[in-house]
Parts: structure tokens; C-alpha cells; sequence
């Protein structure tokens, strides 16, 4: 479902991704976790090229995306993104965040995709808060309707770029719960995340990436009791 | 103190007919400014480097040279390679507008990068084309950062409008300059015109800042 082949991304001389080669299949729940600066938030940013790798290959569905002449419009619109800072629209009603890329990329019609929104914002728990603005919800709030935003676009697969890492402690847990009830539908999913425990209770699998490299690659029972390498030992060490 | 108020009475609508005059012009130079300043500032914005370099080229020729050169240059100079002479009130407009557009076109384009760079990220990643983006989700956003400066700018270009007096135009200003010269007394018409200036920049202020009030009340 996702591969990538030799993924390499340079900032200038820095190098952040160093020939990273992955398989990720259909219905696998994958947790990212690392140190700051290990490079985890760049290699979900490469996935749906809001990074242009700098080489390599990435394949989304056994079709190359990081060829030039794929539209990358038409493959986002099967990636769900979710960002630590929500990003919502903060001009639009909760409603309208939900409601308008399917409108406007997928024309679904409005009664439709309102129809849509509304199951998705219930399933999320802001069945109350459809007419209000992102600027008067909490941060939990907010990345749910994030979450549902993604998700009104009926993706293939969701990515979570550090999803509760800008939220106050009280409010990680409402967010999480939603990622979870996700994970159990079967949905593709990486998630950048520094919640140990809901890495370990949720992820299918963990990669460990540490200096722009996939260090461990492993089942969750078996990287948090066992890591095999140092590095990951030292980070669990530290976190744990 | 040798004033005399009651020798301009009889030209005062003489006078007030200026206002409109100067209205007329400043609107649809505002307006040329406005439409000029947002294309050049979508130019800015692109990675496109040939509408790029024009539009930064064009700003930098019509912010770096003097706006009664410009003005000087389209009434007086143009006719001499076109052929026929250019009314004034086409040059006026000409002449404002080409520059305000200049101006605003910065305006703009602070105004659009000063929006969230996350906000460009969620919609790409939601698969909206560029075009969908810019009109509904940047630009909206944008307007808020770009209002103060560009009332500023209006103000800016309504009181520079007295400029174009040096064409002949008859404009408040160059209605003053007529009067004075009829009744050989300058202070009294200057001071009218000035008052009468100040009346329209005072409105403008006030239309300027009841209209941010409004657009922060969505925050």
C-alpha cells in the first residue's frame, strides 16, 4: 500500500532521510517514534510529498508517486493528514472545514456531504459544535474536527503528524480515543507520536527512526521490552 | 492679520464641485490600483519567474521614480509617441492607478504570506487546487492583514491627488489655486481646500476602522 524505495530528503546540506526503504501494508496501524530532529515528522511529510523527497521512490497502491507526471492532487485526496497544529480553516464553521474539500475536490453535492459531516463529527463527539469556529473550541476539540476533516474525504490512509503534541495534558486522551476507534476500522494509518502507551496499545508495528534512519523495525511487545539496539534502548531509558 | 473670509463666498460651490471631481478620480484610481495591485501580487507569489521578475520589476520602476515624474511623463510625454494628446483625466487616473497598483500589489503580498503556512499544507493535503485555495482559503484570511495598510493607502493616494492640479486638471486643489489667483488672495482658498481635505481623510479613517472592527468580530 505504501513503499518507499532509497527515500532520501536533504535540507540544503543537512540531511534528514537517509535511504529509507519501507513496505507498509493495507490495514497496518504503524506508530513513528524517535528523538526531536530524528527525521520522523519529514518521512510522514514525504508520504504525501508535502516534502519532495530529494531521491528515491515512494509508492502509494504500487503506483510511483514521486514520478513527475503524477498528479500528486489526485493522490493526496486518498491520504488523510492530520498536523499537530490542526490547521483547521479559521474562517469556516466547524461544519464548513468538514464539508468543503469534499465539495469542491470530490463535488460531492452539499446536502451529501453535509449528510457526511455530520455522522463524522457525531462519530468524533462535536455533534453540538458544527456551527461554531475552530477559534472557540479547545485544542482537543479542534484536532477531532481535524480528524473528521480527513476523514470526509474517505482516504485510503491517514497520517498523524504528532497529533496530541500541542495539546494541553487533560485533553490528549479525548484525541486519542478517536485515533484508536479509527485504528479498529481497519484504516491505514503512521503516526508520529511520543505517546509511548498508545504506541504500544494501538500500532500494529513501531518504526524507531533515530539520524534520518529506520533503526528498529519491530511488533510493539517486542520493541518495548526487548529493543535490539542501543539507540533505542538509550531513548526508552530516557522516556520510559 | 489681513483675512478676509467673506471675499471666497462667492466661489465656494465653485470650490465644492472639486470635491466630486477629486472623488471621481481617486475612486477609479483606487480601483485600477486594487484590481493591478492583486494580480501582481498573485505574480509575486508564484514560482513562475518570468511573472515574477515583471511584477517585482514593475514595482520597483513605479515605487522608485516620482509619482508627478509619472504623471508628467503619461500627459506630456506620451502624446509625442502616440501621436494624440491624452485627456487629463485619463492621465490622472493613468498615472494614479499604475502606481497605487505598485503599492498595493506589496500590500497584498505581505498580507497573503502573512497567513499560516499550516493553512496552505491542510489544503493540499486535502487534494484543493491552487486556484480553489487562494479564493477561499487564503485570500479570506488575508483580507484581515491587508485592511489597516490598505486604507492607509487610500488616504495616502487622496491627498496625493492634489498632484495632478499640475495638469490642469481641475481638481480641489487646482480650483483653489483659481480662486487665489482671481481674487489675489491665496490663504483663504488654500485653507478651504485644506479643511475640505481633511473632511474626506477623516472619513476615510473612521470608514477604515469601523470596517476592521467588523472583520474582527468573526476572531
Amino acid at each position: 500500500m505504501i513503499k518507499t524505495e532509497n527515500l532520501t530528503k536533504s535540507f540544503g546540506k543537512n540531511m534528514v532521510l537517509k535511504n529509507i526503504n519501507v513496505t507498509i501494508n493495507k490495514g497496518e496501524v504503524v506508530a513513528v517514534i524517535g528523538p526531536s530532529g530524528s527525521g520522523k515528522s519529514t518521512f510522514l511529510r514525504c508520504l504525501n510529498l508535502l516534502e519532495k523527497p530529494t531521491s528515491g521512490k515512494v509508492y502509494i497502491n504500487g503506483r510511483e508517486i514521486t514520478d513527475g507526471r503524477v498528479n500528486i492532487m489526485e493522490v493526496r485526496k486518498q491520504i488523510g493528514m492530520v498536523f499537530q497544529q490542526f490547521n483547521l480553516f479559521p474562517h469556516m464553521t466547524v461544519l464548513e472545514n468538514v464539508t468543503f474539500a469534499p465539495q469542491k475536490v470530490n463535488k460531492v453535492p452539499a446536502e451529501e456531504a453535509k449528510k457526511v459531516a455530520k455522522e463524522l463529527l457525531a462519530k468524533v463527539g462535536l455533534t453540538d459544535k458544527e456551527n461554531a469556529y475552530p477559534s472557540q473550541l479547545s485544542g482537543g476539540q479542534k484536532q477531532r474536527v481535524a480528524i473528521a476533516r480527513a476523514l470526509a474525504m474517505k482516504p485510503e490512509i491517514m497520517l498523524f503528524d504528532e497529533p496530541t503534541s500541542a495539546l494541553d495534558p487533560e485533553m490528549v486522551k479525548e484525541v486519542l480515543d478517536v485515533v484508536k476507534d479509527l485504528a479498529e476500522t481497519g484504516m491505514t494509518m503512521v503516526i508520529v507520536t511520543h505517546e509511548m502507551n498508545f504506541a504500544k496499545e494501538v500500532a500494529d508495528r513501531i518504526l524507531f527512526i533515530d539520524g534520518g534512519i529506520i533503526v528498529e523495525d519491530a511488533e510493539p511487545e517486542k520493541f518495548f521490552s526487548a529493543p535490539e539496539s542501543e539507540r533505542a534502548k538509550d531513548f526508552l531509558s530516557k522516556i520510559l | 492679520m489681513n483675512l478676509d473670509f467673506s471675499q471666497i463666498v462667492p466661489y465656494i460651490p465653485f470650490m465644492l464641485q472639486g470635491i466630486w471631481v477629486t472623488i471621481k478620480f481617486v475612486f477609479v484610481s483606487i480601483l485600477i490600483g486594487l484590481i493591478l495591485g492583486t494580480i501582481l501580487a498573485l505574480f509575486k507569489i508564484t514560482n513562475n519567474p518570468v511573472l515574477k521578475g515583471f511584477a517585482n520589476a514593475y514595482t520597483s520602476i513605479f515605487r522608485g521614480t516620482p509619482l508627478i515624474l509619472q504623471l508628467m511623463i503619461i500627459y506630456y510625454a506620451t502624446p509625442q509617441l502616440i501621436g494624440y494628446d491624452i485627456p487629463t483625466f485619463l492621465s490622472a487616473i493613468l498615472a494614479f492607478g499604475l502606481n497605487s497598483g505598485a503599492y498595493v500589489s506589496e500590500i497584498i503580498r505581505a498580507g497573503i504570506l502573512a497567513v499560516d503556512k499550516g493553512q496552505v499544507e491542510a489544503a493540499e493535503a486535502l487534494g484543493i487546487p491552487y486556484r480553489t485555495m487562494m479564493i477561499h482559503i487564503i485570500l479570506p484570511q488575508a483580507v484581515k492583514n491587508i485592511l489597516p495598510a490598505l486604507m492607509n493607502e487610500f488616504i495616502t493616494l487622496t491627498k496625493e491627488s492634489a498632484i495632478v492640479s499640475t495638469i490642469g486638471y481641475l481638481d480641489l486643489m487646482r480650483r483653489a489655486q483659481i480662486v487665489g489667483a482671481d481674487i489675489y488672495r491665496n490663504f483663504e482658498p488654500l485653507l478651504f481646500a485644506g479643511v475640505i481635505y481633511w473632511v474626506m481623510v477623516f472619513i476615510l479613517t473612521k470608514l477604515g476602522s469601523a470596517l476592521e472592527r467588523r472583520l474582527r468580530a468573526s476572531d
